[in-house]
């Protein structure tokens, strides 16, 4: 009985520690797994949690905040079919919700499992609460997912610097960002290392660059062992000397004015990326992103992966893959034909794997 | 573990002590109980309502602090005496519409999606209650409650309020009548304090999210002549549109009122 009242004491939002173990998910019937021969493609892919482009309340200057089955249904057929043709054999899910009241409580991540090749999962909450009185959100459960076709071991959930630009209650019910972190082994490969980041999108203050630094300091740790990883996600963050770098017209919701005299805020939370634009700098001196930054540099709109605005086409570039290894030249695809299936294009790469001595 | 078996001991032995030498005031007048408030006495909480005894045979209520938002109001009925128990009926009428218009609203505060709007609902509530004295002070009280509603119009299913306690509770403004079952015993400890047990489920007549039950455990302290603090717990276990799910709550009131 006392077993029973402590374990049905869950708060009315989760906070974390430091480092948690991740939810290990299996697919019922195991498919078979073809045995790359040096390569495998690598996928990040911020979902939006299966709504497409629905004008959602939070991001999208929307109405609505909660979806029926019939409405999220059709978004993640679209996700799957997306996942089925790309055929990535790591996928980076960023936004992925399995038990959230504006979704009905569907299982996002349990629906790919069921309806793609991946063999394993490992999910970690990034925003969880029982009860959030806000906007209706109601109950949510949201978060970071690998999947892969090889199991995946030692997968953790590595807390990031909390908001400091919110009070403590606000923030309490808050989405908390992370790192979902694991292992793969390859039978005929070294095994390697998956890192996949959602870093904050509408904080105001220094906290992303902090979530930057945590990332690196991980991914250094991993190097400075001698181990080689895969690290990318949604990183809310604008590559360096990109030509525009303030969205707040972009992103304006319809009564809202920004940098007019007398306006408070100047600039629209989460949209005004000049004062940040060299954060991620560190990354790419650092480590090797799947598309270089010279690249990206000379033709900036090919490479771009997230929009507000619901019918418009993608119009920054927010997501990333990295690596300490090596990606296969020029086998990088930002997916921007899938320009319905959620406010973010995913992003391909084929990743050389280290042959076992 | 044989130190804690005799501390338990003790406890339940100087308890029963206790209750055998105690009146607690209250008793035969609490809510929920077949018995009604004697003419002129009132009794209220934060939380449970305003009830005032208009005569031997009716009692008055309604939740007072939740009138502007949720107009309310009730009458409790005394039937008599028959093989022991003692028999009452109440029926009350409560009209939500406009506190869930309210919930329904943008930012803080916003238990509901602004999307939704809610129609005239009026919420209709019978019960009865039969209650027996048992040994020791106590009194057994137990409880058959029917709940529908009347709509003015549809209300989306994903309008709920998804938390125990409250989402039992409104069930029937959806979908469905609810079905309401409760047994409580209370007794007094001292000629200060008393506790109440209780359980309670409810049952909605729907194909899902139909089945809920709670343990609700109270310690009532006379903290002066008019005025009673009651806290203690309440266990809930029930079927959301997320899934089962257990919850243990605490439970605080204050209750004012002229019974002495």
């Amino acid at each position: 009985m006392i077993s029973l009242l402590f374990f049905s004491c869950e708060p009315l939002a989760t906070s974390f520690d430091d480092t948690e173990d991740a939810v290990l998910y299996q697919a019922s019937t195991l498919r078979q797994i073809p045995q790359p021969d040096s390569s495998i493609k690598v996928m990040t892919w911020n979902i939006r949690f299966g709504i497409g482009r629905s004008p959602w309340f939070g991001d999208a200057c929307g109405n609505n905040t909660v979806f029926t089955k019939e409405e999220v249904m059709p978004h993640l057929d679209s996700i799957v079919d997306a996942i089925n043709m790309i055929r990535p054999d790591i996928l980076m899910l960023q936004e992925c919700d399995v038990a959230s009241q504006r979704t009905a409580y569907t299982n996002d991540l349990q629906y790919i499992i069921d309806n793609t090749y991946f063999n394993y999962a490992a999910y970690v909450p990034e925003w969880k609460a029982q009860f959030i009185a806000s906007d209706g959100l109601g109950r949510m459960d949201m978060g970071q997912v690998i999947l892969s076709r090889w199991p995946i071991t030692d997968s953790k959930r590595i807390n990031l610097a909390a908001r400091g630009d919110q009070s403590g209650l606000v923030n309490y019910f808050y989405l908390h960002s992370c790192i979902i972190t694991g292992n793969i082994k390859i039978p005929g490969f070294e095994e390697f290392s998956v890192l996949n980041i959602h870093a904050s999108a509408f904080a105001t203050d220094d906290t992303k660059k902090k979530h930057y630094e945590e990332f690196k300091s991980m991914l250094d740790k991993i190097d400075a062992e001698g181990g080689y990883f895969i690290a990318g996600g949604d990183l809310n963050e604008l590559p360096p000397g990109s030509d525009s770098t303030d969205f707040c017209f972009e992103d304006m919701c319809p009564g809202e004015s920004f940098h007019q005299p007398g306006d408070d805020p100047q600039h629209k939370d989460g949209s005004n990326y000049t004062p940040e634009i060299t954060w991620l700098q560190p990354l790419y001196d650092a480590y090797k992103c799947a598309v270089p930054l010279d690249r990206y540099q000379q033709n900036q709109e090919a490479y771009f992966t997230h929009t507000t605005r619901p019918g418009h086409f993608w119009d920054r570039t927010l997501d990333y893959l990295f690596t300490n290894h090596r990606w296969v030249k020029d086998s990088d695809v930002t997916h921007q034909y899938l320009l319905r299936y959620s406010d973010h294009a995913p992003v391909t790469a084929r990743f050389l794997l280290k042959k076992e001595n | 573990m044989k130190r804690t078996f005799l501390a338990f001991a003790l406890l339940l032995i100087f308890t029963a002590l206790l209750q055998a030498q105690s009146q607690f005031t209250g008793r035969f007048m609490g809510y929920n109980t077949a018995y009604l408030l004697p003419e002129k006495k009132w009794e209220s909480g934060i939380r449970q309502p305003l009830r005032v005894g208009l005569s031997q045979k009716a009692e008055i209520y309604s939740t007072v602090l939740a009138l502007p938002l949720t107009p309310n109001a009730g009458i409790k009925i005394a039937w008599g005496e028959l093989g022991g128990f003692r028999f009452a009926t109440a029926h009350s009428l409560s009209v939500p519409s406009p506190v869930l218009n309210m919930l329904s609203r943008n930012g803080i505060g916003g238990f509901i999606s602004p999307e939704f709007t809610f129609p005239f609902i009026l919420s209709i509530n019978n019960s009865v209650l039969a209650s027996r004295p048992l040994c020791y002070s106590a009194l057994l009280t137990i409880k058959a409650e029917f709940l529908f509603a009347l709509r003015g119009g549809e209300i989306d299913p994903q309008s709920t309020i998804d938390l125990p306690i409250m989402y039992p509770r409104m069930a029937h403004y959806y979908k469905g009548t609810s079905v309401r079952l409760a047994a409580n015993v209370r007794a007094p400890i001292c000629h200060k304090a008393g506790v109440e047990e209780g359980v309670e489920v409810f049952m909605i007549t729907r194909s899902g999210n139909n089945f809920f039950a709670e343990n609700t455990g109270y310690v009532y302290w006379k903290m002066c002549k008019k005025m009673r603090l009651k806290a203690g717990y309440n266990l809930s276990y029930g079927s959301y549109p997320f899934g089962n799910h257990w919850q243990l709550w605490p439970s605080v009131d204050l209750l004012l009122g002229n019974l002495r």
